[in-house]
């Protein structure tokens, strides 16, 4: 059986510089893949390609891209409409930049399942206020009549995260869902979206800077650096033998409760993401990589750690185990 | 340094009308309730809680962007009332949550970090000039970086703008609001790291809000917890996340989740029930959600408990 998402070298364009160089991932039913990386890397880029909502001058192309065995690189816009909000549901990075701000909560809650499922008011409603309720949002009456600017942020984002629900889709494409959450409401959430799974075999890529939540709920991760997936393994691989480099820099950056040493200096990959100009040869994170070398001006292989486990880098694979010895 | 606290809140409360409709009465949404507490100058407050418990009505009220429905600000003695808004500028600036939509994306980055020494009205144009590159400068911008768009920059780009632009007129007090949480953890450790630095050379005091408890364990002197509009503890860093006194503090350190695959995810007993701001519990405002509550708890309100440096405020501490 095919995936339910399947995106093989994925590259996205504006004007003349790529935001996207090559982006492949795949999210069965019922899997949690989380998708992470350098701020401007290209993860939000990614998605909405994938959702066919790249803003205006953004171009696509890939060698493959399938939706639940069906390939929509073609697909009009009118189809492509037919199945966001629907099948496949996405919740974007700023909830403040989708949401209309003129219009109320319940309203526009309630307008996907009456444009996608021709529900009725009395029924749209009553699945908004389920739905609130379900994101832990309480006295949905109260909430459904607010204008989003009457929201603390983390109402709002709860608010995008049931609209996304609101048809039972078969693929959530998460953008930062619970960053502006506490951590209690947070994990709420991510039980939420872990009982849609076994509920539904509901298939989640998760875009998130947060590498907690990403240990403890993905199956898969992949990690983008400079517009291309550098490396891509399962949870607890990825973790315990990271093999690019990017990746380790990434780890050692996390904050742990408990651990942290007041007062002196946080751990951080030095340096900047580069420009990468069109053209470009070799792995883009040379500059910035301690073991960087010759070969890493040459077309970099894509080497296999692991079954199920590659990197786009020069070192043999298993080098870190060697690194720490 | 002076005795004079940076910041003083006095018993400040904040109360939204909500209308539910054209016709219906409206609902009244308690966002702060009678908070008071101080920052001493060149300390950090931490400031953590349940999302909607009224952390950005708190600092928006501080930064004079929004009346209070009662209670006073002090800003370095003084009452925020008495200030006019460029006297309140150079003693204290935000730099907000949102690095996207709190940039004005028809502005260059220059123009943007100049403003707040442009309102003044009376600094000459070579002394903004300067004091630009100096503040782009010290967060690490290029000067051809100063002359891009906000949509031209990486999001961790756009919030070190934002911060240049809250230090501009170099002020006394700046106030966080989840600086660092749209940020990637290596981009977010260079900006605390700056932060730091920046506490330390220019003796600054930070309001520091976040959902990140081991960022504020970090940069922290103290830390604040609210719920549902309410301090309920506060104590030092150290002490506070070492033996967490309140039921929701402790519910909190529990939920995070630390970077180990397999252990998924907690659940805390808190129950599926959010609260509502427009219908505060009687008693304790937190004992329907308390997995400690007893009996007292839901008629009697509990009182102020001192610990090391601050208080809770809970039945169990008072026992
Ligand atoms: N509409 C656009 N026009 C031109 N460039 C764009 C546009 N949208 C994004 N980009 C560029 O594409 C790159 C990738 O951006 P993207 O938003 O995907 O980053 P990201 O990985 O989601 O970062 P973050 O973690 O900060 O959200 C960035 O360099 C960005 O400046
Ligand atoms: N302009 C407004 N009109 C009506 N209600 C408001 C308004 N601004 C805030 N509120 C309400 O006040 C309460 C506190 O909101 P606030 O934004 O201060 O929360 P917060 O602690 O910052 O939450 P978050 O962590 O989610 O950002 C919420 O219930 C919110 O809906
Ligand atoms: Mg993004
Ligand atoms: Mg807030």
């Amino acid at each position: 059986m095919s995936a339910l998402l399947d995106v093989r070298n994925l590259r996205v364009t504006f004007g003349g510089t790529a935001a996207v160089r090559g982006a492949s991932l795949t999210v069965e039913k019922g899997e949690t893949h989380c998708l992470v990386g350098e701020s401007g890397c290209g993860k939000s880029v990614t998605a909405l390609a994938l959702m066919g909502l790249l803003a205006r001058g953004g171009k696509r192309e890939a060698d493959a891209l399938s939706f639940a065995g069906q390939d929509i690189r073609n697909l009009g816009e009118r189809d492509m409409s037919r199945l966001r909000g629907d099948r496949m549901a996405m919740i974007v990075q700023e909830p403040m930049t989708s949401l209309n701000p003129a219009d109320t909560v319940g309203s526009q809650l309630t307008e996907v399942l009456r444009r996608h499922r021709g529900a009725s008011r009395a029924q749209a409603v009553d699945r908004a206020a389920e739905l609130l309720g379900r994101v832990g949002i309480t006295a949905p009456g109260l909430r459904l009549g607010q204008y989003p600017h009457q929201l603390s942020g983390g109402l709002r984002q709860r608010v995008m995260i049931a609209m996304a629900l609101m048809c039972d889709p078969e693929l959530l494409i998460a953008d930062e869902p619970t960053t502006a959450l506490d951590v209690t409401v947070q994990a709420q959430i991510l039980r939420l979206l872990a009982e849609l799974q076994a509920e539904f075999g509901l298939g989640i890529l998760l875009i998130t800077h947060d590498l907690g939540v990403v240990a403890r709920i993905a199956d898969r991760v992949s990690v983008m650096y400079a517009g291309e997936v550098v490396e891509s393994a399962p949870t607890a691989e990825l973790f315990a033998a990271p093999q690019h480099p990017y990746t380790r820099g990434l780890l050692t950056c996390v904050p742990v409760p408990g651990k942290v040493k007041r007062g002196e200096p946080l751990g951080s990959i030095p340096g900047v993401v580069p420009r990468i100009p069109p053209g470009f040869v070799g792995c883009s994170f040379r500059d910035r990589c301690a073991y960087a070398h010759a070969a890493c001006k040459h077309d970099i292989p894509r080497q296999h750690a692991g079954p199920d486990h590659e990197a786009l880098c020069t070192l043999p694979p298993g080098w870190t185990d060697r690194a720490a010895a | 340094m002076s005795d004079i606290p940076a910041i003083e809140v006095r018993g400040l409360r904040r109360v939204f009308d909500v209308r539910q409709g054209l016709f219906a009465k409206p609902r009244q949404v308690v966002a702060v309730d009678d908070v008071s507490f101080s920052v001493p100058a060149g300390s950090v407050l931490g400031i953590v809680g349940e999302s909607g418990c009224g952390k950005t009505t708190l600092a928006r009220m501080i930064l004079g962007l929004l009346p209070p429905s009662s209670g006073d600000v002090l800003i370095d003695g003084q009452r925020l009332g008495d200030l006019d808004r460029r006297a309140r500028a150079r003693l204290i600036q935000p730099v907000f949550q949102d690095p996207f939509s709190s940039l004005n994306p028809r502005r260059r980055v220059r123009d943007i970090v100049a403003m707040p020494l442009v309102a003044q009205g009376n600094i000459a144009g070579d002394e903004v000039k300067r004091r630009v590159g100096e503040a782009l400068e010290r967060v690490g911008l290029s000067a051809e970086q100063g002359s891009r768009y906000p949509s031209q920059l990486s999001g961790g780009q756009r919030q070190r703008v934002a911060i240049a632009r809250a230090l501009v007129l170099r002020p006394r007090i700046v106030v966080c609001d989840e600086p660092t949480s749209a940020l990637d953890v290596s981009v977010q450790a260079q900006i605390l790291n700056l932060l730091a630095e920046l506490r330390k050379d220019l003796g600054l005091t930070y309001l520091f809000i976040s959902h990140n408890l081991a960022v504020v364990e970090h940069v922290a002197s103290e830390v604040a917890v609210m719920y549902l509009g309410r301090i309920v503890e506060r104590n030092e860093s150290e002490a506070l996340f070492a033996h967490p006194q309140h039921p929701y503090t402790r519910a909190l350190l529990d939920s995070v989740l630390t970077p180990e695959p397999g252990l998924g995810v907690p659940d805390v007993g808190l129950g599926d029930t959010m609260p509502d701001p427009a219908n505060i519990p009687p008693g304790c405002r937190f004992h329907p959600r308390c997995p400690l509550a007893f009996e007292r708890c839901s008629h009697e309100t509990p009182k102020l408990t001192p610990n090391e440096a601050g208080f809770v405020e809970c039945l169990l501490a008072e026992e």
